[in-house]
């Protein structure tokens, strides 16, 4: 048992579709909270909280950004606090932009989670026999940005033992950038072509081709499974019912308060929370157990 | 694992420069009005010999449109229950003033919200009105939008191409079948919406 990882692939993808779904349709802000909070719980769990510092900074920065980009392009909305060279700088937009970016964000974060959880291997498994190009361009599109990072941090080094592109100054810094960057876009195509080669010629999509996973669906998969569908079951009625209902503009929308609203919340609350309670609790056991040896 | 690298504060700092140059930008360039500033332009007051110009905004037809309204819309605030948001209005006439201009001026002086594309960024040459009082195209059915009459008549191209006359009469009309329901015979209809 390894925390929310663990779980059957499927149950993996199952959640992270949900989830994407429900935070990229709503704009419903105690919604997007909760789903941004269980998100950061992740996102600690994985990482750590001391690594996960500079970003919650940079996500802090780019929501600041947006909420103050977006009233100066967008004059729509009652409450106008102020004109700026003419144009109405007004409350609603301002909260849109902070909203659309909290939405981005969530996205950004779940995502970034997931290149840990839902690896390629799981991928290649869901999709391979039914689906096998869309598995492969799945599991090759999630594990793209982080192989690039790691391959531009190899040339890199690589550049710097050879003593070339190191000096202080801006010209070969840029220099050094430049070749870097060159040679990785080079590498990545042919990596990519070399990827799909070498697959074809595993036979990967072939008819009657067997393949070993470890993957089982077991008990717990089952009933994690159950529980998933109740609590979005819950959420989606209360969207469907129009209770989650939000707009912007003209004027913000009111916030529902009721008891009914509040199952609602609780229920995306706890759902938001499944993967970060499982990771911290299994990280905590660990710990526990091996303190105890 | 991800990578390690000491420069994970550098993208902050991206953000951080990006937001110091727009404050910087606005803070220069930007002219900062308050409510009150940017309302209270003062029009002269109308005198025996002064030449005027009337106005007036109704949105009449959304009242028979009722179920196509956008549902935050529905409102006495956006939509006055006789439907008219401006009852026509006599207003000092300034030289080479254009339909555009009136209007501009008049929601000024009415805190009534109105929003519009400008003549360059339209492809006919001439602003478009987007929507006065939150009442925007589209809001209404596909259809729907604003219009005007000069004189009782569609002049049929773009409000800034427009230059009124002294003693003209400009009414704003908001339609929910591209003028069809409010008496626009005009064949191309729909030439004159930019779209």
């Amino acid at each position: 048992m390894r925390g929310f990882q663990g779980y059957h692939p499927a149950i993996l993808f199952l959640y992270y579709a949900l989830l994407l779904l429900l935070s990229l349709l709503t704009m419903q802000p105690v919604l997007l909270l909760c789903s941004l909070f269980g998100a950061f719980l992740l996102y600690a769990a994985l990482f750590g909280i001391r690594e996960m510092l500079p970003d919650l900074v940079f996500y802090a920065l780019l929501f600041v950004l947006l909420a103050v980009i977006n009233p100066l392009v967008v004059h729509d909305g009652e409450t106008v606090l102020f004109f700026l060279n003419g144009k109405a700088i007004t409350k609603e937009a301002i909260a849109y932009g902070g909203a659309g970016s909290l939405v981005m964000i969530t996205v950004v974060v779940w995502s970034a989670c997931y290149t840990e959880l839902l690896t390629t291997d799981k991928i290649l498994f869901l999709f391979g026999k039914a689906l096998p190009k869309l598995g492969l361009i799945l599991s090759m599109t999630f594990r793209f940005i982080p192989l690039f990072q790691k391959q531009a941090d190899r040339i890199g080094q690589v550049q710097r033992t050879m003593g070339l592109y190191n000096g202080k100054n801006l010209k070969q810094r840029f220099g050094g950038a430049y070749r870097t960057f060159d040679s990785l876009l080079t590498w990545s195509m042919e990596n990519s072509i070399d990827t799909a080669d070498a697959m074809k010629a595993r036979g990967y999509g072939l008819r009657g081709r067997s393949s070993f996973s470890v993957f089982r669906f077991r008990l717990r998969d089952g009933k994690m499974l159950a529980l998933m569908l109740l609590l979005s079951g819950i959420v989606l009625i209360g969207a469907g019912k129009g209770n989650m209902d939000f707009y912007f503009y003209p004027h913000l929308a009111e916030i529902e308060t009721g008891a009914e609203a509040f199952v609602y919340y609780l229920a995306m609350l706890l759902l938001c929370c499944i993967p970060g309670f499982c990771e911290w609790k299994e990280s905590l056991s660990w710990n526990y157990l091996k303190s105890k040896i | 694992m991800r990578t390690k690298s000491g420069n994970r504060w550098k993208k902050s700092l991206v953000l951080l420069a990006a937001l110091a140059v727009l404050i910087l930008f606005f803070g220069i360039f930007g002219k900062f009005e308050t409510v009150d500033e940017f309302y209270l332009t003062h029009m002269e007051d109308i005198t025996a010999d002064t030449e005027v110009v009337r106005i007036s905004i109704n949105c009449k037809t959304i009242l028979y449109n009722w179920s196509r309204l956008d549902k935050q819309l529905r409102d006495e605030k956006y939509v006055p229950a006789n439907g008219v948001i401006l009852p026509e209005t006599a207003y000092v006439y300034r030289k080479g003033d254009t339909a555009f201009d009136l209007l501009e001026r008049v929601c000024r002086y009415n805190r009534i919200e109105m929003e519009y594309r400008g003549a360059t960024e339209t492809g006919y040459g001439s602003a478009y009105i987007r929507g006065i009082n939150y009442l925007n195209e589209r809001s209404c059915g596909e259809l729907s939008g604003w219009m005007f009459k000069v004189n009782g008549e569609f002049p049929g191209v773009g409000c800034s191409s427009v230059v009124l006359q002294p003693g003209d009469t400009v009414e704003w009309i908001y339609t929910c079948d591209l003028g069809r329901d409010v008496g626009n015979t005009y064949n191309g209809a729909g030439a004159d919406y930019g779209k």
